[in-house]
């Protein structure tokens, strides 16, 4: 439909113009590639969810799931040299199968940016900040954003000596919020009370800041204290980009996909039940392609989701500011010349090219939300008939001042 | 903000009760029980929502209302992923695989290849069958499932029993659980982030009406 297109193009192009001026340029990717492409270092599950066919000799090809792996191919055989940091931005489509009756959609649009070469906290601020710049661009209030440690969590478990079964359940715990349940089962294990009040204190930060005033004593512990210092580095950046209000912390927020590292975060509004996208860091997943090792963060929203919220918001996409004009005439050749005119002067405009009678074009262009439908004779340097279609009013006026006129009201 | 938080109530059914006493006890008290979609609670942050407990899961999912109460087994089998904050202990049921009472079949693992199963629980039927290597006919009926061995559709059937009387008198015997189930409390994970505070004192409230 034109207006859903018009909607999807207008959040689109707002996503690009705000990519554009934090200067990431703009790449595209083949629809179909080799499956080992595509599934290299993604995990499993998203490999089981993408549509897979062969080549005429036999080969494994399937189309696009998500595009950190195409961008990453990109940058690794198509730009060897490139200068870092590379600032990369796409809109495409990606395809998901899925079994499951309910999930009925398997074609999505995503939007994202990845910044590669870089493992600075302000390479984790910009991308957040970009994120929240972007969502604002597009006219989405009340945004969030919620943020975890991919390999936090992980390693807080193994340091905690738990078999798989005491992980899974820890895990099932935090992941149903269930805080009595955790403090159970903390008391009950043989877990050091370090670790205990750790895992205690994180699973109920929601502020970054409170996050940075946790640290566990001990060398064996460097590792996660790092993450955490890390953390209260971002937290900084953040405040310098003044969105550290909009940050939240959670402990227990995990991604499907596997090649995250570093900070993971999904982003979403009060409205819409669902996140509108999210990303994060991968520092080991570019080197599967190639023999570099490039630190890299990113992020992808969902076009079809972003048009959701907004409508739940309220938000209309604002209208087109052009005037629209249809130009009717019996004489082709002057018609043709005031379309060219009209439409060099930044006006919509087209030819009434059926042979219907003037009535009967300004009923279509009341259809259609034209604003005028300007009549001319056979010479324009006589007045054109200029009928304004919502007023029904009509008047004789040179086609010049009547462009005059249009240019005022823009 | 100021959203109301919409908790979904199951319309109908044997849920729908102990619901509305489980949120009661929490001094929430859904004030137009019978005549509305949608009703006023003695709390005016919350507003409830009465919904078939088959759909609850995917409101919650989809965000649709911010809490639901509903069936483990319904979670599981309309695979919603929602977070589910509480189990309320009530509406215990298991899901088990019967056969008619004269049937060959001792076990689940006696289950012969391409079997026909009759459920009103297909996914979780097809996971259960797959898990265990058993390539097997899942046929969906809703409701009665324990018809369809009398009528010659299904050898077996993957159906939720409580007290085992129903099976009983079908003349069917349980030859495995597939899982136990109880009502839980569901929650949106976008809602959860949003609404945390209000929803955590709901929370201590109904943990405290289960003790």
């Amino acid at each position: 439909m034109p207006n859903e297109v018009k909607q999807y193009r207008y959040i689109e192009n707002q996503l690009r113009k705000n990519f554009e001026s934090w200067n990431y340029s703009e790449v595209r990717s083949p629809t179909i590639e080799f499956v080992e492409t595509l599934s290299t270092g993604v995990g499993a599950e998203l490999v089981d969810t993408m549509f897979k066919f062969q080549d005429f000799d036999g080969k494994l090809l399937a189309l696009r799931a998500e595009m950190t792996a195409p961008v990453a191919r990109i940058v690794t055989t198509r730009m060897p040299s490139a200068p870092e940091p590379i600032r990369l931005f796409y809109v495409n489509n990606v395809f998901r199968y899925s079994q499951s009756y309910l999930k009925r959609e398997r074609e999505f649009c995503q939007a994202g940016v990845e910044l590669v070469c870089c493992n600075t906290p302000e390479a984790d601020g910009e991308i957040l900040a970009l994120l929240i710049s972007s969502l604002k661009q597009v006219g989405l209030k009340e945004v969030r954003i919620d943020l975890g440690y991919a390999s936090l969590l992980k390693d807080l478990l193994n340091a905690a000596g738990l078999d798989k079964q005491q992980k899974a359940s820890v895990m099932g715990l935090l992941a149903c919020r269930d805080s009595v349940g955790l403090k159970k089962f903390m008391e009950k294990s043989s877990i050091s009370s370090k670790l205990r009040d750790a895992f205690l204190q994180l699973s109920r930060c929601r502020r970054l800041d409170e996050v940075s005033s946790i640290s566990l004593n001990g060398s064996k512990y460097d590792e996660l204290n790092k993450q955490l210092k890390s953390l209260s580095e971002l937290q900084e950046t953040l405040v310098d980009y003044g969105i550290d209000d909009l940050v939240f912390f959670d402990f227990s927020l995990t991604k499907k996909i596997e090649y995250y590292t570093g900070i993971v975060f999904e982003a979403s509004v009060p409205n819409l039940g669902l996140p509108l996208g999210g990303g994060g860091r991968y520092d080991n997943f570019i080197e599967k392609f190639g023999k570099l090792k490039l630190p890299a963060t990113g992020f992808a929203l969902e076009i079809g989701k972003l048009l959701q919220a907004l409508t739940a918001q309220g938000s209309e996409i604002p209208d087109d500011p052009k005037p629209r004009v249809i130009v009717a005439s019996k004489f082709r050749d002057t018609a043709v010349k005031a379309v060219k005119i009209l439409r060099e002067a930044g006006v919509i405009a087209s030819l009434e090219i059926t042979k219907r009678s003037l009535e009967k074009t300004i009923e279509y262009g009341k259809l259609t939300e034209t604003d005028y439908v300007v009549s001319v004779g056979s010479s324009l340097k006589s007045p054109v008939t200029v009928y304004a279609v919502k007023s029904s009013a009509s008047r004789d006026v040179m086609l010049e001042s009547f462009l005059k006129e249009l240019g005022g009201q823009r | 903000m100021n959203k109301k938080i919409r908790i979904a109530i199951p319309n109908k059914g044997r849920l729908k009760k102990p619901a509305i006493e489980a949120l009661g006890r929490a001094g929430i008290e859904v004030l137009e029980e019978d005549r509305a979609y949608v009703s006023k609670t003695s709390d005016p942050r919350f507003e409830a929502i009465f919904a078939r407990a088959n759909d609850i899961p995917v409101y919650v999912q989809y965000g649709a209302v911010d809490l639901g109460v509903t069936g483990h087994d319904l979670i599981q089998e309309r695979d919603a992923n929602v977070l589910e904050l509480l189990d309320l202990e009530f509406g215990k049921c298991t899901l088990v695989v019967a056969v008619p009472e004269d049937s060959t079949i001792k076990s689940v693992s006696e289950v012969p290849a391409l079997a026909r199963v009759a459920t009103g629980f297909p996914n979780i039927t097809r996971k259960f069958f797959e898990k265990l290597g058993k390539q097997v006919e899942v046929l969906e009926v809703s409701g009665t499932a324990e018809l369809a061995p009398k009528l010659g559709l299904a050898q077996i059937i993957v159906d939720l029993t409580s007290t085992g009387e129903t099976l009983k008198k079908n003349k069917l015997r349980i030859i495995g659980t597939v899982m136990e189930s109880t009502t839980r409390l569901a929650c949106n994970k976008i809602a959860y982030r949003n609404f945390e505070k209000q929803i955590n004192e709901l929370l201590a409230r109904m943990r405290g009406g289960l003790e």
